[in-house]
This record gives C-alpha cells, sequence and structure tokens, in this order.
C-alpha cells in the first residue's frame, strides 16, 4: 500500500497534496501482530457529525456538516502504547470519544479484544480506563472518598477494596478527605486517573493528560504513564507534547482532518520534522 | 448489582444536599413563610371564596395546601430530569458515568430519584406544617388514595419530565414540554383557585393535564376522604397519561440518546 511519496522528503505539504498522499498510506495503521490478537482494533472508522439546523430541518434539508474521521484503521497489541498527534480540530478527541463508546460511529467498526464496541457496549466497557482530564467532571462538592467511591460503586466494585491501592499508587491517600473543589490542577489530574483506573482496565484511553499541568505535575503524571506500562497496560494517548512520546518510546500516529497516519521507524528522521512535514504546522508542536 | 448502583447515586445526592446546609435549612423554612403567607390570604377571603370551595370543605387554606404541596411535586417531575441530563452535561460528570458499565436509563433515572424522594418529604412537610401550625385536619383523610394519587401523579409527569430531557439532549435549550405544562397546570391546573372560576372553554382545556386530575384527586382524598373506588375517574384518567405517556417517552428518550450520540451532542452544552 505505501506509494512512493510516503517518503515525505518535501519541506511543506499542502492540503492539495496531503488528501493525494493519503489514497497511499492510510492503510498502514493497520499493523502487523506476531501473534497476540489486538487489543483494540479500528477498521474504516467514520464519524460525519451533520449540523443540526432548524430551519432546515422544517424545509426538509440536512445542514452541512463536518467529516471528523474518515475511514481510519490501526490496531494496537495488548501492552502497546499508541501516541496520537495533530492539530487542534484532526479529530483526535472523536477518536478517543468513540473508542470509549461515547460516540456513536458513522461508519466502519471498533472491536475490544475481538468485541464490537457499537454491539456489546457494557462488555467493551470493563476494559476501557477513560481519562477524561475535564476537571469539572466530579462533584466539587464532595471529598475525593465521596467521589471514587461513587464511581467505583458504578463500576459494581466495593470502594474499600478498590479505592485504597488505586489512591496509595498516585499518591492521593492524604487528600481522599478534602472537598474535590480544593483540590490544585496537578491533584485533581490525579484524581481523573484514580478514576479512570479503580476498575483496574486493561486498556486506559487518554486525552491530554498533561495539558495545564505545571511541570512537576506533568512529570508525575508522566512517571505514572512509564509505570502503567511496564505493568502491560494497552494505552491510547491524544497528546501535543512530543516529550510524552519520546519518554514513553510507543507508537505514533498523526491526525489531519480526521485522517490517521500512523509514523513507521523506519521512516527515519526526527519526529518533530516528520509532524512539521505532515500536518505543514510544526511550530505549534510543544517538545 | 443494579439496587448498589442506585444506592450510589441516593448517597452521591444526599451527600450534595447535606454539603450546602444553609440551603438545606431554608427549603424547608420557605415552605412556613409560603404557607403562612397563604393562611392569611385565607383568611381575608374567606367569606367570598365558600361557595366555590364547598365541594373542598368551604374553606380556603386547607385547598390551598394541598394545591402547593402537590404543585412542588408536580414541578420535580417535570423537571428533575432534564436537570439532571442538562448538569451532567455541562460539568461532564455524564460522560464520566457513561464510561462505567452502567446505561444511560440506570444513570437518569438513578439521579433523580432522590429529588422524588426530597419532594415526598416536602409534601409531608407541607402537611405537617398545616396540622401543627394552622389547624389543619387530616382527620377525615383517606391516607391510602391520597398515596395512590400522588403514585399516579409521579408516573402521569414523569414522561413528561423524560420528553423535556429528550428534546435537551439533542437541542440543549428551549425545551417546550415543561414551559408549556408548568404553565398550563399553574393557570388550569387549581392550586390557588378552584376551576369554577374559569371560563368554560378554560375548564374544557384543563381536562387534557394530568395534573387537573391529580389535584382533584388528592383533594377529594385527603380533605374529603374519598376512597379510591370514589376517584374512579381520576386514577383512570392518571393511568391511562401514564399508561401511555411512560412507554412512548422511554422509546423516545432511547431515540434521542441514540441521536446524540450520533449527532456528538451528549458532552456538549
Amino acid at each position: 500500500m505505501r506509494g512512493p511519496s510516503l517518503r515525505l522528503s518535501f519541506p511543506i505539504i499542502t492540503d492539495q497534496t496531503f488528501n493525494l498522499l493519503w489514497k497511499g498510506v492510510e492503510k498502514i495503521g493497520a499493523h502487523n501482530f506476531s501473534g497476540s490478537a489486538p487489543a483494540v482494533a479500528v477498521s474504516r472508522l467514520s464519524k460525519y457529525f451533520p449540523l443540526i439546523n432548524l430551519r432546515g430541518l422544517l424545509k426538509g434539508r440536512r445542514g452541512q456538516g463536518v467529516w471528523a474521521l474518515r475511514e481510519v484503521d490501526f490496531q494496537v497489541a495488548p501492552g502497546e502504547v499508541l501516541f496520537i498527534l495533530g492539530p487542534n480540530g484532526s479529530g483526535k478527541t472523536t477518536l478517543i470519544k468513540l473508542l470509549a463508546t461515547l460516540l456513536a460511529p458513522t461508519g466502519g467498526q471498533i472491536l475490544i479484544y475481538g468485541r464490537d464496541a457499537s454491539r456489546e457496549p457494557l462488555a467493551v466497557k470493563r476494559h476501557l480506563g477513560y481519562i477524561t482530564c475535564n476537571e469539572s467532571s466530579f462533584y466539587g462538592r464532595l471529598t475525593g472518598w465521596q467521589n471514587l467511591s461513587f464511581f467505583a460503586r458504578l463500576h459494581g466494585l466495593d470502594p474499600k477494596t478498590a479505592i485504597p491501592p488505586v489512591v496509595e499508587e498516585l499518591d492521593l491517600t492524604a487528600y481522599l478527605d478534602r472537598r474535590y473543589f480544593t483540590y490544585s490542577t496537578g491533584i485533581k489530574r490525579r484524581m481523573d486517573l484514580a478514576r479512570g483506573l479503580l476498575h483496574r482496565p486493561d486498556i486506559l484511553l487518554m486525552d491530554e493528560p498533561t495539558t495545564n499541568l505545571d511541570p512537576i505535575s506533568a512529570a508525575k503524571v508522566r512517571e505514572l504513564m512509564a509505570r502503567l506500562k511496564a505493568q502491560g497496560k494497552t494505552m491510547i494517548v491524544v497528546t501535543h507534547r512530543l516529550e510524552e512520546v519520546q519518554r514513553l518510546n510507543g507508537r505514533v500516529a498523526i491526525m489531519k482532518e480526521g485522517r490517521f497516519r500512523e509514523i513507521l521507524a523506519e521512516e527515519g528522521g526526527k519526529l518533530e520534522d516528520i509532524y512539521a512535514r505532515v500536518v505543514g504546522e510544526g511550530k505549534h508542536v510543544a517538545s | 448489582m443494579w439496587l448498589r448502583k442506585v444506592a450510589a447515586f441516593l448517597a452521591r445526592d444526599f451527600l450534595w444536599e447535606l454539603s450546602y446546609p444553609l440551603n438545606f435549612f431554608w427549603r424547608w423554612s420557605s415552605i412556613f413563610f409560603n404557607l403562612i403567607t397563604f393562611y392569611f390570604l385565607g383568611r381575608l377571603i374567606s367569606g367570598a371564596t365558600a361557595g366555590y370551595l364547598s365541594a373542598y370543605g368551604g374553606d380556603y387554606f386547607p385547598f390551598v395546601l394541598v394545591g402547593l404541596a402537590l404543585g412542588g411535586f408536580q414541578n420535580v417531575a417535570l423537571t428533575s430530569v432534564s436537570h439532571a441530563v442538562l448538569y451532567g452535561m455541562y460539568t461532564g460528570t455524564l460522560e464520566a458515568m457513561l464510561v462505567t458499565p452502567t446505561s444511560l436509563s440506570t444513570i437518569v433515572f438513578a439521579s433523580v430519584l432522590y429529588q422524588f424522594a426530597s419532594s415526598l418529604v416536602s409534601v409531608l412537610i407541607y402537611l405537617l406544617f398545616g396540622i401543627l401550625l394552622f389547624g389543619f385536619s387530616l382527620a377525615q383523610a383517606n391516607l391510602w388514595a391520597a398515596a395512590v394519587i400522588m403514585g399516579l401523579t409521579l408516573l402521569a409527569h414523569l414522561p413528561l419530565g423524560i420528553f423535556s430531557a429528550s428534546f435537551l439532549l439533542i437541542f440543549k435549550r428551549g425545551d417546550p414540554v415543561t414551559s408549556l405544562v408548568g404553565s398550563f397546570s399553574a393557570l388550569m391546573g387549581g392550586v390557588y383557585f378552584p376551576l369554577e372560576v374559569l371560563p368554560g372553554w378554560l375548564q374544557s382545556a384543563a381536562q387534557f393535564i394530568p395534573f387537573t386530575h391529580a389535584l382533584e384527586g388528592l383533594r377529594q382524598a385527603l380533605l374529603n376522604g374519598r376512597s379510591l373506588l370514589s376517584l374512579g375517574t381520576q386514577v383512570a384518567v392518571l393511568g391511562l397519561f401514564a399508561g401511555v405517556l411512560l412507554p412512548l417517552s422511554l422509546a423516545v428518550f432511547s431515540w434521542a440518546v441514540h441521536q446524540a450520540k450520533r449527532l456528538g451532542t451528549l458532552s456538549q452544552f
């Protein structure tokens, strides 16, 4: 499937050439595995957001929508880490939300350990830990313990046995009796991680886990990600920070305009340069 | 497992309410101030209303007390589902719950249970304050019939709240269901005055509002001690509203959730 233009030898790719490129390379994300079945298998995944327009509906017309994802294919083996880079609006969060079953795909399929996420969402969710990275997705007036207890029970777990090992791992024990709204952004992010890990999921979906964190808090999150990788967790991480990619040594894909392209090791060169060439906005990449 | 999840929601909402102790206190005290206002209003107009209120014992205060108590209950039935959905969408807690192996229907219904329990307590507080402070009497009341009417009131109004939540899942604002039903119920439900004071055509229109029948049934059960059998019309109408609208609203809600996932509006506000 690889065409000659895959070398990415030109300095700037225009949108037109980018689209031509994709026709040759978008399928390379279908990674070949030796032996183990993929933890996540995505095939021809597409997502179209129609625009609701009341005037249009009344006149029987459909509004203009947006293709957030276009026929995305990739697989992730158990224990692998896949980083997804890309500019804002490229479809990264849409992809994560589709994997988390929070959105319904327009086309294509997501298999989690061979189970169709659209058909068996409840079974699939047991394998998934979704780190929302949304500070307001907790109850501010409740304490850390009360928040985690609530979500533990939604997973069908006993809070007394599920919470302590996770909060110990994340160094959160001392904060559990305080109300959530009193936490710093760093503690809130670790609470988010704790919530995603309560049910010991095999697959973690993270949407910009170090965004808005100070360097020390970000480093703690990266340390945790490294430990999770060492424990054999499968991780799909949306990020803007190449530092995370380099630290964890995972596979890397770049998204642009809803298309997904994996960067293969044999392509050579610096990731920053490849990103800049593919996206054409290299200066926006945080390092 | 399901019951444990429901208990988790009840505990969450109770702890949330306890975290605002002053609000907890003022909620109950507002019932007192509401009642005392209508008590004196009742004394002012007692002679003039006797004819209109003869079917309810002739006194205005007991009449309006039952109306106020059930009005709050209806309001919770109409708004609690949409409030729960909107709050979850606005904060992101809905997404955080949806990634757990818990269905959206469980999340929504368990999210409103505490509010229903709380509004039921409010009804009891209304009655208790009325008895202890304002001479209201339940000596003739048929409490069993009143309880059945309350249950049917909930089942007949909950679908309207579910319709409202379905609309908000997709359009976010401008819910017509709560606004229309709330406004019509206030005007034609008979909380503050008996339907007889309305023009004939409005009295006819009021028969299409479930709250009219709920309130009439509850007043007859509490003030006149009427039995369930003698309240057959009210029970049948409320049962019909519940029987038709509840499955329909659940189907619409399920459709709205599917549409919200398709349109990506589940996490937008």
